[in-house]
């Protein structure tokens, strides 16, 4: 299954990612710049924040309660779709999908 | 020139805090990773442990926090279920438990936040090179890196600068608690039993809960919410608030973990420009170095050497079997020396990129609060120092704290020449 990262220079970065695998070890697997996921995927750190674009925000879910707590904590500002991609398995439905990485 | 001497002969014990007063017995450090990279321990003052030496392994049992627990200490010491429940913090939590309390806290240590801390950092740095520099010779633990963490937590606190000599007294008496220049009740040398239900074992735990009782009175009479200690005292959604046993406890950290780690990065930082002058110059020619020099002296610094967790199962690893229930020590101290991961790692390379360094705890829930905190104020100074610094040399030998847990130059007497 194919994920893409669009960066703010327009660069995009896309990888394939298996069913299971989080957006945040799928994109440092891909190298993705500014996705550092420093606390290991246990929602310490908001170094893994991506922004999905609306359509696929739905696909994706809200974020948990603790998610949505740190998501307050992010270096780029939080924005409506705003997710911790550690918290994004990736799924069939998923396939296909963009992330835009948001710089500070 | 390297910075690192060899201080032990590969077969030091790490359960003693004498060994640590030498300075980390890094020759057995390098054996261990080598060796025995799943070491096991006795301890003559409680239960044998693990040690848990090579980056990748730390890396990978910190992520499983469900199979090492922090729930029952992060210490090398035992605690009864009743000492562990009277003195603990949020980092002696696991996950979910650990992310109700952490939430209240984290905006206020997020980067966007700390970024607004860096005007204040920066003229607290400059009076406090105003007066050291105008020495030519001093110790540089007490004259500038123990002041910096000092003036910002009275600033994050709020609480008055007169108060702070007293407070950071008392938070060395917790955290030092095995170093008799810090505390008359040093932990592994006399019986601190009755002291057994305060934070850390130690009496300053109990002078620090009246300190902070009294400070929230007086900020409840002045109406005064500003500050992290009013955010931790916030219900959270179900309306849940935080018993006062928790809150000294807090309180207890901030003071405690909030002044001593980054006052022994920066010492540590300082000790390298006194073995490795071509630094100062580095350092003063700027630029991207500052993207990445932060990150190295705390490599460098480690100033938690280990944080210990508890195995929930039965766990293979390396041919040895660690049982539930025992104690297992997580060596960043190791793991930031580990030659598998950092190229030439008894060097500063204030350029090193990329630097994985554990001193945050990478890679699990517990990933240091402050951090951001902690990269800003070591920037802040050393951009400050250098501008201000043509060198650094030894003024004779440097001292370690006397304890296995906090890695730290107590006394760095040097000899500076101002530009």
């Amino acid at each position: 299954m194919k994920v893409t990262w669009r960066l703010a220079d327009g660069r995009e970065i896309s990888a394939d990612a298996t069913a299971g695998e989080t957006l945040k070890d799928a994109a440092l697997a891909a190298g993705v710049p500014h996705i550092l996921g420093e606390c290991g995927g246990s929602m310490s750190c908001a170094t893994c924040h991506v922004v999905l674009p609306p359509e696929w925000a739905e696909k994706a879910g809200p974020p948990g309660e603790f998610e949505d707590a740190i998501l307050d904590t992010t270096e780029a500002p939080r924005q409506a779709t705003s997710r911790l991609s550690c918290q994004i398995e990736m799924h069939p439905g998923l396939d296909g999908l963009t992330l835009i990485v948001p710089e500070p | 020139m390297t910075v690192w001497q060899p201080m032990d002969d590969g077969h030091a014990d790490l359960a003693s805090h004498d060994t640590f007063a030498k300075g980390p017995p890094h020759n057995t450090f390098a054996r261990l990773r080598r060796e025995d990279p799943v070491h096991w321990s006795e301890w003559s003052g409680g239960r044998g442990f693990w040690s848990i030496t090579r980056h990748a392994d730390i890396l990978e049992l910190n992520r499983q926090f469900d199979a090492f627990s922090s729930a029952q200490g992060i210490r090398m010491e035992d605690q009864t279920r009743e000492e562990y429940l009277a003195r603990r913090t949020f980092q002696e939590t696991d996950p979910p438990e650990h992310m109700k309390t952490r939430i209240k806290v984290a905006k206020a240590f997020s980067k966007p936040v700390i970024a607004g801390f860096e005007g204040q950092i920066r003229d607290l740095t400059q009076e406090i090179l105003d007066r050291a520099l105008a020495q030519d010779e001093f110790d540089a633990t007490r004259e500038i890196a123990r002041q910096l963490p000092m003036r910002l937590l009275g600033r994050i606190i709020g609480v008055p600068d007169a108060d702070l000599p007293w407070l950071v007294e008392k938070g060395d008496a917790l955290i030092a608690n095995t170093d008799p220049d810090f505390t008359d009740h040093v932990l592994d040398r006399m019986d601190t039993d009755e002291f057994r239900l305060m934070p850390f074992n130690s009496p300053a735990g109990a002078e620090l809960w009246e300190y902070a009782q009294a400070l929230m009175a007086e900020k409840n009479r002045k109406g005064d919410t500003d500050g992290v200690l009013h955010m931790i005292l916030q219900p959270d959604r179900d309306g849940n608030v935080i018993s006062e046993l928790e809150f000294r406890n807090f309180f207890c950290l901030l003071v405690a973990a909030g002044n001593d780690t980054t006052r022994y990065s920066i010492a540590a930082g300082i000790q390298a420009l006194a073995h490795q002058p071509e630094l100062l110059g580095q350092m003063r020619a700027g630029g991207d170095i500052w993207e990445t020099a932060p990150d190295e002296i705390i490599r460098w610094a480690t100033p938690a050497l280990y944080f210990r967790r508890t195995a929930t199962r039965d766990y293979e690893l390396h041919g040895k079997t660690i049982r539930a229930g025992d104690k297992v020590l997580f060596w960043w101290v190791s793991g930031n020396r580990d030659e598998r991961v950092f190229d030439d790692p008894f060097r500063v390379d204030l350029a090193r990129a990329p630097n994985p360094h554990l001193s945050f705890g990478k890679g699990g829930p517990h990933l240091c609060l402050g951090m951001h905190l902690a990269r800003l104020e070591v920037k802040v100074l050393f951009e400050e120092l250098a501008r201000r610094v043509r060198s650094v040399t030894p003024a004779g030998p440097h001292e370690f704290l006397r304890s296995n847990f906090v890695g730290g130059i107590k006394r760095l007497p040097v000899r500076v020449e101002t530009l």
